[in-house]
């Protein structure tokens, strides 16, 4: 009796995890298999409409590899990353913070102003950059005029690859801190209030408390939000490409981006296979510390 | 991504007038065993016109029995969907597609082969138009309508500065312009910097190739005096505008500029006067249009033929349906009723009559003759993806690098992309 | 003696207005572009193009939101949007919950596994592999269709869903799930009568991320889904920027539609969501 017994329970989490698992092999591992096919194959405009395979072995990798530009972007990528993620951290953990300070009507404000801005779908949310930040009739540009930057009345702040990356970088601040504010707030209201008078009587200050109890605390909620950021930031492709389809010159291109001008823009889709794959392996090294965190942990527990 | 290109064609037209609907033709062929098929056809936004339309569709029905079903496609990535589409089971049967592109696709194997449609009804296509339907000396798809620049122009501004007569040379042109600069109130003309088929259409005019053929390929030819001697041109229109040096005619879109009045002249499509007036309904009776002048009254100034043609899919099973389209979509009744009401130039000099009445159309006429377009090749269309080397050419000029400086600068990337693999 | 008093309360007066004030300046910086977007659909062109801005609209108009709904299958388009969008992020909580109940729950061999697999799934770039999704759709016969787009977009939010709903599961203590064991519920009734209902605001909020992930797509569907029935709103969206420049009024009014919905999910399970996501993030 008991047999069959422990045998469904020892199979139980398979079977629970079987849709999930048949999902992604499905519907993930066999588009990257295929992505990875394609990236051998020289595939452009004729060889998609006349379904014809070529073989080019390792030339798309070569190509790509040996060009100076795929490892601007890359660095570019990983560097645009890094300033939008500690952007979003710090000041995505001081809204936070401020919001655990406020009362609780201007709290609630405050939340619905963070939870407007979160909720903007990006494809909207760039639009309206893109109208804020325009040349002419633009408002920013009209507020920066009459506060005595005259020089910024017709300014075009897609013109250079820092201020493009400065308007994206607002932009995804702008949409990604309500994301950490509130979960940091939400994450503040769970610590019990006896560890921060054990460290009042212990006879720490405020920053004391902070960096003994709220930090410790909050780690691993801190820790998981710095991966996800990192994987959406690098992702960025919507915002970066529709507000200024890389320009100008390419230079705002990031990782996706350039993938996809090179593969869809072009239409050499082989060559944009390979650069698909490379941006998958980039961003897993730029994850693998937090993921070996996760190995050990996962071990300690249960 | 190619939505620049092909919004140059300027398809759209919002100078629509009133359909006249000719006599009735096609009496009595009645259905062709066609009976139950539908035609589909891929048109862009604005290309295809109520009136004109519905007029084709009842043709079509009437002399076929079949059904005519008209997909009109947005501008944001069209090519991608385009391509995809070609290589379905399902293709759409007839498609627009625009002249520069046209040599691209013919090599991909995807537009069928048209040469027994040129020979009985293209006898008198213009030769400027149907050119770039032609790849490897052989016909793959047809001339469709056109539409090229001219001066779009504000009427009061021009008056108050003292300009009376429509200038007929470029030097007269640029007199103008000093008038109204002299004058004080008004920006002479709205150049931004990369208004790059108005460009290109000084490239005709001066005679000069973009690319060249070195060793059995194709290289960048920017570097030609006779580029250089239209970029001067472009630098001295740009001079007379604070327009931003790198962003071309549709950020901000330069008729709403103009809108405000406060501009004297754009370069630009006719139908681009219905922006201006969207955005400012007052602006109306103060545009006028003329001829872009060239170097001596009796040339205008080259320019740019953006055109869209029309072609078959390969694979479309429905080929000899799908000519019968074109027949009666191309039928001189069809062409002039269409170029009536877009305002567009038609595939025969004869029909160009259609654009009596029509300012903005007038003026565009005279120049189609002497008209070109970008280099008709397979490889060029790489070279437009954005950022097209050419723009930051014209940026890189315009703000103060010598051309010859600013052709060596671009000349990396354009080889590149003229190298790529096809 | 008075003096350091008042220093005092003004020092402490401080204290409390300059969070207040500064709560009341991060509002404005997060509403604005919500609400100028707003306010732009609602303007006359004229009001749109201005040398000064016009700051509300005065001359209010709804010509921009006729524009944007009469255009070609509007209707189709929403029914279809929602139909995907909905389905996606049902099959992904469904599917997710299942696996995240495993993960955080049960002792297995290559339990670690199968964690960071999904977190690797997480770095998909989507957007660049939609040439090779294209080709398999394709060869399987099945473009224009709703259904690649639904198991796609499912697939896109699956792993998030999985991941963070497994940390709202492991934060629900043990004891309860197993008190109710002992009360003579098996597993599964437990898991719905206990689990189930402490889990809704974690499936609340992780839905959030899929409705917006799913809302927003669109290189897929473009190249997916040629045939105008079978498309949805991300397409008509960029309808208004177009050769006739880009249509600021019906843009906005566009996107303004198009964010409507998501915001009001927002608002409205905002409450809930807030207090869920915590237990699923700190968890991680």
């Amino acid at each position: 009796m008991t047999a069959p017994r422990a045998r469904t329970t020892a199979l139980a989490p398979y079977l629970l995890l079987l849709p999930a698992l048949a999902a992604t092999l499905l519907l993930l591992g066999w588009p990257l298999v295929k992505n990875a096919l394609l990236s051998f194959q020289n595939l452009n405009m004729r060889q998609l409409i006349l379904h014809l395979t070529e073989w080019n072995g390792v030339a798309n990798y070569t190509e790509v590899l040996g060009s100076s530009d795929f490892w601007r972007v890359t660095g570019r990528s990983i560097l645009f990353t890094g300033a939008n993620v500690v952007l979003i951290m710090v000041l995505g953990t001081l809204v936070g913070l401020l919001l655990a300070r406020l009362g609780k009507r201007m709290r609630l404000t405050l939340l619905i102003g963070l939870v407007l801005a979160w909720a903007m779908p990006p494809i909207a949310a760039v639009t309206v950059y893109k109208w804020l930040f325009a040349q002419r009739y633009g408002v920013v540009n009209w507020v920066l005029d009459r506060l005595g930057f005259h020089s910024m009345a017709d300014h075009n702040w897609l013109a250079t690859q820092f201020s493009t990356f400065a308007v994206v970088t607002l932009l995804i601040v702008w949409q990604s801190i309500p994301f950490v504010a509130i979960n940091l707030y939400a994450a503040t209201t769970t610590i019990p209030k006896e560890l921060y008078e054990a460290a009042a009587l212990d006879g720490a200050g405020a920053w004391q408390s902070f960096t003994s109890v709220t930090v410790p605390f909050l780690r691993p909620f801190l820790y998981a939000t710095t991966f996800l950021e990192v994987i959406w930031v690098f992702k960025a492709f919507t915002q970066v490409f529709a507000i200024n389809e890389g320009g100008p010159d390419r230079l705002t291109e990031i990782l996706p981006v350039y993938a996809y001008i090179e593969g869809f823009g072009n239409q050499h889709f082989g060559m944009g296979s390979a650069i698909a794959l490379l941006t998958i392996v980039i961003l897993l090294a730029l994850t693998a510390y937090y993921l070996r965190i996760v190995l050990k942990q996962e071990e300690d527990e249960l | 991504m190619k939505r620049k290109l092909i919004a140059a064609i300027g398809a759209a037209g919002l100078l629509v007038s009133v359909a006249a609907c000719g006599s009735d033709d096609g009496k009595g062929s009645g259905a062709d065993g066609f009976q139950g098929e539908t035609l589909t056809v891929w048109a862009m936004d604005g290309s295809t016109p109520d009136g004109w339309t519905k007029d084709v569709e009842a043709a079509f029905e009437k002399k076929t029995g079949a059904e005519l079903k008209f997909e009109i496609q947005q501008w944001n990535g069209i090519q991608q969907k385009l391509t995809t589409a070609l290589s379905e089971e399902n293709p759409p049967d007839v498609f627009e597609i625009g002249n520069t592109q046209t040599p691209a696709y013919a090599q991909t194997g995807g537009l069928a082969e048209l040469d027994d449609l040129k020979k009985s009804i293209g006898a008198d296509w213009t030769e400027t138009l149907n050119a770039p339907s032609v790849y490897d000396g052989k016909q793959y798809a047809a001339p469709w309508f056109a539409a090229n620049r001219v001066v779009v122009y504000n009427k009061k501004v021009f008056k108050e500065a003292g300009v009376t007569e429509i200038p007929k040379t470029r030097a007269e042109l640029f007199a103008a312009f000093d008038k109204i600069k002299a004058e004080g109130k008004a920006e002479p003309v709205y150049m931004p910097g990369q208004n790059w088929y108005f460009f290109d259409g000084l490239t005709i005019g001066t005679g000069a190739d973009l690319v060249k053929k070195k060793g059995g390929k194709w290289v960048s030819n920017l570097a030609d005096p006779k580029v250089g001697e239209a970029m001067e041109i472009y630098q001295k229109y740009a001079s007379y505008s604070t327009a931003p040096k790198d962003k071309d005619e549709a950020t901000p879109q330069q008729a709403e500029v103009f809108a405000k009045g406060k501009v004297g002249a754009f370069i630009g499509m006719g139908w681009e006067s219905g922006v201006a007036i969207k955005a400012n309904p007052k602006i109306e009776k103060d545009i006028g249009y003329f001829t872009i002048p060239g170097e001596s009254a009796d040339k205008p100034e080259g320019v740019f033929l953006g055109g869209s043609n029309l072609a078959i899919a390969a694979g479309s099973e429905k080929q000899e349906l799908a000519r019968e389209f074109l027949k009666i979509a191309l039928s001189d009744k069809f062409e002039g009723q269409l170029s009536k009401e877009l305002g567009v130039i038609p595939n025969k000099e004869s029909l160009q009559e259609n654009l009596k009445g029509q300012p903005a159309g007038e003026a565009a006429a005279p120049a189609v003759a002497a008209g070109g377009t970008t280099p008709l090749i397979p490889e060029w269309a790489a070279v437009e993806n954005p950022p097209n080397p050419i723009k930051t050419y014209m940026t890189a000029v315009l703000n103060g690098k010598s051309h010859a400086a600013a052709a060596r600068q671009v000349e990396g990337e354009f080889n590149k992309r003229l190298a790529q693999k096809q | 003696m008075s003096r350091p008093r008042s220093a005092a309360s003004k020092a402490s007066a401080l204290r409390r207005v300059w969070p207040n004030a500064l709560a009341v300046v991060l509002f404005a910086g997060f509403v604005f572009p919500v609400y100028w977007m707003f306010a732009t659909a609602f303007k006359p062109t004229g009001d749109i193009v201005a040398e000064d801005p016009v700051w509300f609209p005065v001359d209010f108009t709804f010509e921009h939101f006729r524009t944007a709904v009469t255009a070609d299958n509007f209707w189709t388009l929403v029914r279809n949007s929602v139909t995907v969008t909905v389905l996606a992020v049902l099959f992904s909580l469904v599917i997710g919950l299942l696996a995240a109940f495993a993960l955080a729950r049960m002792r297995f061999r290559g339990r670690r596994g199968f964690i960071v697999a999904f977190m690797l799934a997480q770095m998909a770039p989507w957007e660049v592999m939609v040439i090779a999704i294209y080709l398999i759709v394709r060869d399987a016969d099945m473009l224009n269709s709703l259904i690649p787009l639904t198991v796609f977009y499912m697939m896109m939010v699956l792993p998030f869903t999985l991941l963070t709903l497994r940390g709202f599961v492991g934060a629900i203590p043990k004891d309860l799930e197993e008190s109710a064991m002992v009360d003579g519920c098996s597993r599964p009734q437990a898991f719905v009568k206990v689990i189930l209902p402490l889990l809704a605001p974690g499936l609340m909020s992780t839905s959030l991320f899929g409705f917006i992930t799913a809302w927003n797509e669109f290189p897929m569907v473009l190249i997916l889904n040629k045939q105008a029935e079978a498309q949805t709103l991300p397409l008509w969206i960029s309808k208004f920027q177009t050769v006739f420049g880009d249509d600021w009024g019906a843009t906005m009014a566009a996107s303004s539609l198009f964010a409507v919905p998501i915001l009001l999910l927002f608002l409205f399970l905002q409450r809930k969501a807030v207090s869920g996501l915590t237990a699923g993030a700190v968890k991680g």
